[in-house]
Formats: C-alpha cells, structure tokens, sequence
C-alpha cells in the first residue's frame, strides 16, 4: 500500500529525503517505518498522522500522510 | 558573596548622575538574577499608574548568577521595564555581549531612570558611566547605529540599542544587540526611546567573582564543547528554529493569514529546507556552541537573519511565500527595531479588518510591497502607521465592528507564531503568559499532541504548563540562559543547578529553582493586578476568534474543530487552582505568604482586593 513519509529538520539529512511516496506491507507500523527509513530511534521524535500523534506500535493505512519530526520547543 | 557581584549601578538621565547600591545575600537567594532581579526592582519602585512611556518608567537589564562565565548559552540578558503594550509587567531576553561585559564591569543589573534632555549613548567603563551625545545616529536604524558605536568604541563592547521604532514609541520596539540580536517585544525599545536612551554601551575588565573558578572552568569549557559536539551530532543547527514551520504546518498549527487558517499548501516555500539552502551565515550569541541564528540574503541582497517566529509571521501569516521576501520584512523591523511577531500579527490584523469591511485600505494579504511601506510607516508613524503603532488590539478597539475578536493577541501582546484554533493546552499557555502572548513562557505542543488527546481539556494539561513555566520562565529567565541546549540538543536541566552552585558555593537543587519561580509569578500577577485592580478572568482568555465556529478550517487535520469556551475556562481554573490564584486568577494571600510574599500581600490589599 502506498503512503506518502514527511521528515522534518535534521531528519531530512539523515535520511535523504524530504517528502516521499513509500509502498509498504499492509500492516506496517510506525516501529518498522522508523526502522525502514534507518533514522536513529535514540532521538527524541513525534511521529504524527493527520494532526495526531501515533504510537510505534499504530498500524498505517493506505494513503497516509505521515509527518517524523524531532522534538522541538518552539521558535 | 560569591557567584553576584552584589552590585547594581543605578542612572539617573534627567540628572546625567549614577551610583552604585549593593544588595544583599538574602536579595539574590529570593529572586536570583534576572526576570527576578527586574520583576522585584520594578515592583517596588515604580508608582502604580506610572505611564510606560514617562520619565516615571525604569529601563532594567538584569543578569544571572552565570552570566557571562565560560558555560553553555550564557550570554544573555534580560531587559525589563513596565509594559506600554501591556501595560503590566513586561520583559524579554536578547543575547548580548553586555551579559559579559556589565558583569566584568562589576554589576548583575542596571536601572536606568528620568529622561536625558537629548539623545543619548550610556558608556559605562567599569567604575565610570558618562553620558554621550548620540544626535548623530538619532533617527537611524540599529545596523546604522551599531556599526557607529563599534567604529568609536571596538567591536569587543557590548551594545544594546534602537531604531526608529523605539525612538518614535512604537509599542512593539525591541532593543537590539549584536546585529541580529533582539529582545523585549513588550516594548522595550519603546521604553529606551521614551527616555531618548538610543544605546547603552559596557565595557568591563574584572574577573567575574566565582565560588569555584577552577571548576567552573573545567565543567564550562568541557559543556560547551559537548553541546557542540551534539549540535553537530543532531544537526539541529542546519535548519535552526525554523525546522518548526513545517511540522507546524503537518499538525496544522500554523498561522495563515491572521490565524484564520492553520496549514497552507504553499508552506513549504519558506520553511527550514529553504532556509537552509539558502544560508549565506549562521550567527549565534555570546558563549553559545549551537547558534540558531540562520542568514540569507533578502530580495536587495541584504543580510537578514531569520527564525521559525518572524518567518512564520511575515510570511504565511502574510499569506506571502516568498522568502526572499520575507527575509526583507524581517531586515526592515531588525532595521527599525521593531518586533517581527507583533509587526507580523499587526499588520495581518490590518489586512483582516479590511478585508471584514472593520476599515477602508489598500493593504491585502499577499501584498509584500504594502507591508514593507506599512512597516516603515510604523516605525515613523506616519499615517495609518501611527495607530498599527500601538498594536493590533488598539488598532481593533479604535476600528470597531467586532474586530477585537480576531486581534490576535493576549493582555495586548501580540501572538507568537503558533496557531491554537484547536491546541487547547497551548491556547492556555499564551492565555496566562503574565507579560502577554508569548511562548517563551510554556510551549506544550509537541506535549499535548504526544502525551495527551489533543482534544482533551485535562488539569494534566494545566500541570503541564506550570512545570515548564517554572523551567522556561522561571529557571532560564533567572539564571538568564538559553532554553535550546535543554529539548533541542537533549541537555539535560541538571547541568544547571551544577553551574549555578560552581558561581555561588551553594547548594541548591531544581527544587529551590521552582519555588523562586513560583514566588516571581506571583508578583508578576500583582503587578498586574496593581495596574489593572478590574481584572478579571478573562485577561487570560486568547482571541474570540479561536472559538468562533464560523472560523474552523474547512479541511486539513482539524477541519471543522475550535476551542470550546466552558471547557478552556475548565482547563484555566485547573490552572489556578494547581497554582493557588483565586477565580479571578489573583494569588490567594495564603499562596503569597507560602510563597514568603507576606509583605507584598498587605502592600497588594491597599490597591485591589485579595482573596
């Protein structure tokens, strides 16, 4: 199933990418998207979906748009 | 006394004398340094009604116990004064050689008092201030300015200084330092210009006393080289603050044109990647290892340097995408000494209440052209610029038919650059911010959204607010230091009491850090009750228009949600009661006497009744 993966800040450099169209097994979660794109699970992040955060262990579902950023505290 | 050099140097303009006061040791452990220092000073000598913008005022800059030393983000300061935004307490930090060199010169704080009888530069030597003309940079921007004070006095100097903004009363005028530097955006730069104060210059050459200097040395150095080292490790520093634009933009928390809209198709034009590539220098403050201050060039090609708040605010807020030029509306309020989030918010308002049918204009969301001109109509106050003046909430009252709803701002302090239209907890945070609007006193998005239900109202959110008040407001604004190294770069705050007992020999723990915090809060809101002796709930209210339903996004992550007013008033009155503030959001006087307010209770029942 295809969904579409946003980094934000310096995940970007480490992954490579800034937005991207991802075809994953069904049943993807976030734990394994993480692992998928390699970015360090030691940083502290928010991984959201439509505005909401998601747990490692929340499944994707077809036409996601899945937004992993570090944590910030504001401007 | 170790760690405060136990002085303040007191100036008076009007009479071109100064003098230096001790405090004692018993002074430094209630307040410690900074917003604490300021907020007390200010407290007790200032009259009640004083107007902002008279002689009455005090001008502080007040430093911590470790300004200046050779540790992670310590060359700040903090400068304070009554508001003429808010008309209340008001302060802000900016990062400024002064931190170093005011406390070399022998001083934790300056007070600056009267009026100079013609524009003047302070020069303060160690032991010796003089009072210089300053008529020849009078009327000019603080690029201007600075680079005239540097070409007298050496660039090792630290400068504080205004523009136009400041010099014409503009109630959003910063002051500036270091080029790219600014603080105060509750209208300090108006607070110096109104006491035609156009720079304050500080040079100073003793050792900074110490509890510990040897072992300050070897933790500093060894601090400031590992925050480095992990900067360079997260990469946080590549895209600096404005890496938020696009997660807020994600999460829908983005404000677009006057907040009426919380994400945009077009966000990404000027977000941290383009920032990023675009960087021509990255500029930091003194004593700092992870500087955040990205520079580009604008569409003159001049230098601007550019964050997450006035990128957000200049530019979608604007509804402009074009960073380049935004990059030119943020050089003209650096220029000019103006705030970028309240020219930002005040200028998006204007073009709101025209667009509402408020008042009559030619100034359209969109229109970088207009806000340029606009801004330097502010900055002179000329014309309708003499209103957008004194900040979007004046503006409103004076333009009717309901705009005050959606002049968006807080006590009169325009927003910052985050969009609450349904983030209830962060709503809350801005709407008890006791200077107004600002997020430099609690920021709990990334909380909220992470370890709550977004669309909850619960006391966890109210608690959550309060513990990082007292970090953010309380510990950073005391000991007078940059809050990046701490979530950024994952600092951990236990380095601080570590720094703080190295400078004073004491031995404190975070612990004792919130119970100063606390106890300043609590006079910050008798400040402001003192001003305001109505007061009532509803100054910790944000914007009408984040609960108007005729406002929610029409699509996006939160289409069709807003606050809720009987749940916000729910989640404020778990705030006062964690807090211990009456329904009106005043400190009971058992709270200001657990708080060792005892005296400033009594003092408090003569001008406004405590419950």
């Amino acid at each position: 199933m295809k969904i579409t993966v946003k980094l934000i800040g310096s995940f970007i450099e480490s992954a490579g990418f800034s937005e991207k169209e991802f075809d994953v097994p069904a049943g993807a979660t976030i734990d394994g998207l993480v692992a998928l794109l390699a970015i360090d699970r030691t940083r502290p992040m928010i991984v959201t979906r439509n505005g909401r955060a998601m747990a490692d262990g929340d499944a994707v579902v077809p036409g996601d748009r899945v937004a992993i950023s570090p944590i910030y505290s504001g401007g | 006394m170790k760690g405060w050099t136990g002085r303040i140097l007191r100036i008076d303009l009007t009479t071109k004398s100064f003098k230096t006061e001790s405090f004692s040791e018993e002074f430094a452990h209630t307040w410690i340094g900074g917003r604490g220092f300021a907020a007390k000073i200010l407290y007790d000598e200032l009259a009640p009604g004083i107007d902002p913008l008279g002689p009455e005022n005090k001008f502080i800059v007040a430093l911590g116990p470790i300004a200046g030393i050779p540790a992670p983000n310590t060359g700040k300061a903090v400068v304070a004064a009554k508001s003429p935004s808010t008309g209340g307490y008001g302060d802000g930090n900016l990062g400024t050689k002064v931190a170093v060199q005011l406390r070399k010169a022998g001083y934790d704080a300056l007070i600056v008092e009267g009026k100079a009888d013609r524009p003047t530069m302070l020069v303060i030597e160690d032991d010796q201030v003089s009072f210089q003309p300053a008529d020849a940079v009078w009327g000019q921007g603080t690029y201007e300015t600075n680079n005239w004070i540097y070409a007298t006095h050496g660039t090792g100097v630290g400068v504080l200084n205004i523009g136009q903004g400041g010099e014409n009363l503009v109630r959003y005028a910063v002051v500036r330092s270091l080029e790219g530097r600014a603080g105060g955006r509750t209208g300090m730069g108006a607070v110096m210009g109104s006491k035609l104060l156009k720079a304050v210059v500080v040079r100073g050459t003793k050792p900074i006393p110490l509890a510990d200097p040897e072992g300050m040395k070897e933790v500093g150095l060894g601090d400031l080289a590992e925050v480095h080292r992990i900067d360079k490790e997260s990469g946080w520093s590549i895209q600096s603050t404005n890496a938020v634009l696009g997660w807020c933009n994600e999460v829908a928390a983005l404000p677009v044109r006057n907040f009426r809209k919380t994400h945009h198709p077009d966000a990404w034009r000027v977000d941290g990647e383009r920032l990023s590539d675009a960087r021509v220098a990255l500029y930091g403050c003194p004593n700092c290892t992870m500087h955040c201050g990205i520079a580009m060039h604008d569409d003159e090609g001049r230098m601007a340097e550019l964050d997450y708040e006035n990128v957000a605010l200049l530019g979608p807020n604007l509804e402009i995408f074009d960073l380049a030029q935004v990059a030119s509306l943020n050089y003209l309020c650096d220029d000019y000494g103006l705030d970028t989030m309240s020219s930002g918010c005040t200028l998006s308002f204007y073009a709101d209440a025209i667009d509402h049918g408020a008042t009559s204009g030619d100034f359209a969301f969109g229109d970088a052209s207009g806000a340029k001109m606009l801004l330097g109509m502010i900055a002179r106050r000329e014309g309708i610029g003499d209103l957008l003046a004194d900040g979007a909430l004046q503006a409103a009252r004076t333009f009717g038919h309901g705009s005050e709803a959606y002049a968006m701002q807080v006590k009169g302090l325009e927003m910052p650059a985050y969009n609450c239209k349904f983030i209830p907890g962060m709503a809350l945070a801005l709407g008890v911010s006791p200077i107004g609007a600002h997020h430099k006193e609690a920021w709990i998005i990334t909380f909220e959204l992470k370890e709550t239900l977004r669309d909850s109202y619960g006391p966890e959110k109210a608690q959550k607010v309060i513990d990082l008040q007292r970090i953010r407001g309380g510990l950073f604004e005391c000991m007078v230091s940059c809050r990046f190294p701490w979530i950024e770069n994952g600092w951990p705050l236990e380095h601080y009491p570590v720094y703080f007992n190295l400078s004073t020999g004491l031995d404190w723990t975070l612990d004792d850090f919130w119970t100063v915090s606390d106890r300043i809060y609590a006079l910050m809101k008798l400040f402001w009750l003192r001003e305001h002796p109505q007061t009532d709930r509803t100054a910790d209210y944000p914007p009408a228009v984040w609960f108007d339903p005729a406002n929610v996004d029409t699509d996006g992550p939160i289409a069709g949600r807003h606050l809720e007013y009987d749940k916000y008033d729910g989640l404020l009155q778990d705030y006062y009661d964690i807090r211990g503030y009456d329904e009106r959001g005043i400190p009971t006087r058992d709270t200001l006497t657990r708080l060792g307010l005892a005296a400033e209770a009594t003092a408090a029942a003569e001008f406004g009744l405590l419950t």
